[in-house]
């Protein structure tokens, strides 16, 4: 009797010796908890939704390594692009169970982007057809050549969805194609209000972890370790607490170590707090930035020579650290895309030529009095046609960093004799606003989270542009003459950037779009954004990667690094 | 007099109605100022699919419009009517952005918890403020008088929402007397709801710093204003008669005083109780508490209509009912009102 006493304390104090070591990791991420939040990872509002952690659930094919340009094979081991008969194969990895118990197989990547059809997904712009050549190779049909990386990034890195929760609605969508019912016919309309209302019980994934649907509360999940996952002697931490809120209401989270790792945008003097309190700050580049947008339709913002003039009047430094301290950076090269990626993309030859506007005030004096212009008494400058140059420069008013940008290069601004007042508008309805062309000058993003440069271009000079078909938006015309090739057609050169087999050619794009945009300066990007990511080591997690690993080359919000550090158990529990 | 023509003239009848018209009212001013905000939830969710996927215009608007039943470009009369016929049969709508959701559902689930936190925090924050009032009123120009209506003046110049920013990191971070993480939210994960002493706990612990930075920033007032009404009071003739009928302090304080000085506090009570549906956006917001203020925050934020004006409507009726339920209930507190014969 005894005996069977002491065997089942013993085992008690194991069982919760166990649930005490059990290893945590703690983020932090904004989401909607039910009945708004929802698992149909689909649409809006889904519950970490296109977040870090959703990797972690519904693990995609792949991940990129963005400094070495190299992919990490996730569910899939291989593919390969078939020029010649226009297609993408994908081997998918085999023995890979969801945490529903179902296998693996190519349905489920069928599935997954027949639904993507259904809502629109860009990849469709460039594939007509995706097929299961057997149990665990895919075929996807190529309607429109585009660079391997491009599809990749569409392909490669799409979160894989089990056809066990969405096969219903996939195989409406394969018949309705089957019919000849496209995108824009009634019926598959109707398919999709319907689907916009389908809620799963819970997120049925092949990622490491598997959210808890009991654990969620509006302030935080937990995501628990899935034993069938297919790599699950990799994982170092068995739970991962993900804390719900925007950037004000997960700071005190961070400050009390309750977080172990947060992507949001901390001011810089709460940067400074966190490493007082003896936080790592991680420094990722974000690949884009905030940057002052011009209304054409505006005199004088049409004249290049005005808004290089601006672009001088400008000390980016200053504007950078008052913004996000160490975590801004102003661009060096001036070209439309991160700095980080013009070494890969863009000649030494090329690099030579783009200036970077370095701060000049004579400069711009001298610009703009070639063009004619003069200061009135007050010292604010007046245009060739008599127009005092007196602005309203407008920025998504929740955005601290941004908001801070717009001030600091309205303040210089003004100083210079360019008169600019900052109006705040609400960050969601900014983006209309400015599409719409209602804005005089605007702060923007240029730049993008993609490893190829075609889609900081397409952000700089369509998203905003007439061609964004929202409005009239900045109204700057795509062709343009510029001194070193002539007449340009920007539209054109955005496209074959991003288009076509021949990566030669993609390059020679983007090296003209890079000159073309040194020159003609349709936007002044004001900083590069690096992320200022806090993280504690040996709260609850230790073995952070030294700051230079290349790691931190990743974006943190495309491939996020503690997204991979926790697959490939990087991150380990601290003692 | 038949029943209909006594029914008609009643005090009650007259304000019913008069509540019902502003109810209608206030309802058809919402309509119009929420569409007449910039932006609506069709171009908010364009321009969401262009910036998050990578869409044209033209893809983003065509997925769009397949998603949202809405037709905006209808004459904005006959949608306001198509929303009032809906409103008489209980059908607030249903969530632009959480497809399906129904509005009635949504602030069914957020409603309680609001009623809960800030409800508590008035009857703490009314019963602390008028008794803290009455007796700084008798010590008048005495230190406690001068500590109390000093701290009173200072909490009540500070927004509640940064009290509560103060508090968490006051007591969260700097002092760690709380744990900030776990106190978070309305109810811990896997607590079942039930009237069990592990959820009546948790859910108290839970609204402990909403609860304490509504009364912090309220009691306040309600000190300032019972001192400055009991001061007024021990002036009237009536307590000067009591007194020199020789009636115990006791009963003067809490009979003669206390009961005439809190009687200008009670109208201000009432418009507080109905305010109390709305929370507090930015509070809730602060501790992730899940209450109609945190609903109505992220729905102007997505311009999400019929969740915006369904709040707006709650809190609506609600301080017109308050406001009602004080008239009738005046008049039974202080006998020397009678309804009937104000009107």
């Amino acid at each position: 009797m005894r005996k069977v006493v002491f065997i089942v304390l013993a085992v008690m104090v194991l069982l919760s010796a166990s649930a005490v070591l059990a290893s945590e990791f703690h983020g932090a991420w904004p989401y909607l908890p039910p009945p708004n939040g929802h698992f149909n990872t689909y649409v809006t509002n889904s519950i970490l939704g296109g977040s870090m952690y959703h990797d972690l659930i519904e693990q995609p094919m792949g991940m990129y390594y963005w400094a070495t340009g190299t992919w990490e094979p996730l569910l899939a081991t291989s593919w390969e692009l078939d020029k010649e008969n226009s297609e993408f194969v994908v081997k998918l990895r085999e023995g890979v169970k969801f945490n529903d118990g179902s296998e693996l197989t190519a349905q489920d990547i069928v599935d997954t982007f027949y639904i993507g059809y259904l809502m629109h997904w860009a990849v469709w712009r460039f594939i007509d057809k995706v097929e299961a050549v057997d149990k665990y190779t895919v075929k996807f049909h190529i309607a429109k050549p585009a660079p391997k990386i491009v599809l990749e990034r569409y392909i490669i890195r799409e979160r894989v969805r089990a056809h066990s929760v969405y096969g219903e609605y996939a195989k409406k969508i394969i018949d309705l194609l089957a019919e000849g019912k496209t995108r824009d016919s009634e019926e598959m309309k109707a398919l999709r209000v319907e689907f916009e209302k389908f809620r799963p019980k819970t997120i049925v994934g092949a990622g490491p972890y598997m959210i808890d649907p009991n654990s969620i509360t509006e302030a935080q999940l937990t995501l628990v370790k899935f034993p069938g996952y297919w790599d699950v002697k990799s994982l170092k931490i068995d739970k991962v607490v993900v804390y719900n809120g925007e950037t004000p209401v997960v700071t005190p989270l961070v400050m009390s170590k309750e977080v172990d790792y947060a992507t949001h945008g901390f001011p810089p003097a709460t940067e400074m707090q966190f490493k007082r309190l003896g936080a790592r700050i991680l420094r990722p580049p974000i690949y884009s930035g905030p940057a002052i947008y011009f209304n054409d339709d505006i005199y004088p913002f049409n004249l290049k020579e005005v808004r290089q003039a601006i672009a001088y009047a400008i000390n980016k430094d200053e504007n950078a650290y008052v913004s996000l301290g160490e975590s801004a950076k102003r661009c060096e090269y001036m070209a439309g895309f991160s700095d980080n990626l013009v070494p890969l993309w863009l000649s030494e030859e090329t690099r030579s030529k783009l200036n970077s506007y370095k701060y000049d005030p004579k400069k711009a004096e001298e610009i703009l009095k070639s063009l004619g212009f003069h200061r009135d008494k007050d010292g604010v400058w007046v245009t060739d046609k008599g127009q005092r140059m007196e602005y309203e420069l407008s920025v998504p008013a929740e955005y601290a960093d941004w908001t801070a940008a717009a001030q600091n290069a309205a303040d210089q601004l003004t100083k210079f004799g360019i008169k600019v007042s900052v109006r705040g508008v609400t960050y969601s309805q900014h983006p209309t606003e400015v599409r719409q062309g209602r804005f005089q000058l605007a702060i923007r993003d240029w730049g993008a989270g993609n490893p190829h440069p075609h889609f900081a271009f397409y952000t700089d000079l369509v998203s905003y542009n007439y061609l964004s078909g929202f409005g009239p938006g900045q109204n700057f015309p795509l062709t343009q003459k510029t001194k070193a090739f002539g007449m340009v057609d920007l539209n054109d050169l955005v496209t074959r950037s991003g288009e076509g087999w021949n990566e030669e050619e993609q390059k020679a794009a983007v090296e003209k779009l890079a000159i073309a945009f040194n020159e003609l300066l349709p936007i002044v990007p004001l900083w590069e954004r690096y992320g200022n990511n806090p993280a504690w080591d040996g709260v609850r997690v230790t073995n952070w990667p030294a700051d230079d690993d290349p790691i931190y080359k990743n974006s943190p919000y495309a491939d996020n690094f503690v997204t991979l550090m926790l697959m490939k158990g990087i991150l380990e529990p601290a003692k | 007099m038949n029943w209909t023509v006594k029914l008609f003239k009643s005090y009650i009848f007259r304000r019913a109605i008069r509540a019902f018209i502003t109810v209608l009212i206030v309802v058809t001013i919402t309509f119009f100022i929420v569409r007449l905000m910039p932006g609506n939830p069709i171009e908010i969710y364009i321009g969401q699919l262009m910036s998050q996927y990578g869409m044209t215009f033209q893809e983003a608007k065509n997925a769009a419009a397949a998603l949202f039943s809405l037709d905006l470009d209808a004459p904005l009369f006959s949608q306001y009517l198509d929303y009032m016929k809906n409103l008489f049969r209980g059908d607030l709508g249903r969530s632009f952005v959480s497809q399906g959701v129904k509005v009635v559902e949504l602030i069914a689930s957020y409603l309680p918890w609001t009623l809960f936190s800030v409800g508590i925090s008035i009857l703490l924050s009314f019963t602390i403020g008028i008794t803290l009032g009455i007796v700084i009123a008798y010590k008048r120009g005495g230190l406690l008088d001068q500590i109390i209506s000093s701290i009173s003046t200072v909490l009540t110049s500070i927004p509640n929402y940064l009290l509560g920013i103060i508090l968490l990191i006051l007591l969260g971070v700097q002092l760690q007397l709380i744990p900030v993480s776990s106190m978070r939210g309305t109810v811990s994960p896997g607590i079942k709801a039930g009237f069990t002493w592990e959820f009546i706990s948790d859910v108290f612990k839970h609204a402990a710093l909403p609860i304490l930075t509504y009364v912090l920033s309220t009691v306040g007032g309600w000190i300032l204003s019972m001192r400055g009404s009991t001061l007024n009071t021990l002036g009237e003739d009536f307590v000067t008669v009591a007194k020199a009928r020789g009636l115990p302090e006791r009963r003067i304080t809490f009979t003669y005083v206390g009961r005439n000085a809190i009687l200008p506090l009670f109208t201000s009570l009432t418009m507080q109780i109905g305010f109390m549906m709305g929370g507090s956006a930015l509070v809730e917001f602060i501790f992730v508490y899940k209450g109609v203020g945190w609903a109505l925050w992220s729905s102007i934020g997505q311009r999400d209509y019929p969740v915006m004006q369904g709040v707006f409507l709650i809190i609506t009726i609600a301080v017109i009912v308050a406001n009602f339920l004080a008239d009738l209930l005046y008049g039974k507190l202080d006998p020397r009102i009678k309804a009937g014969g104000t009107e």
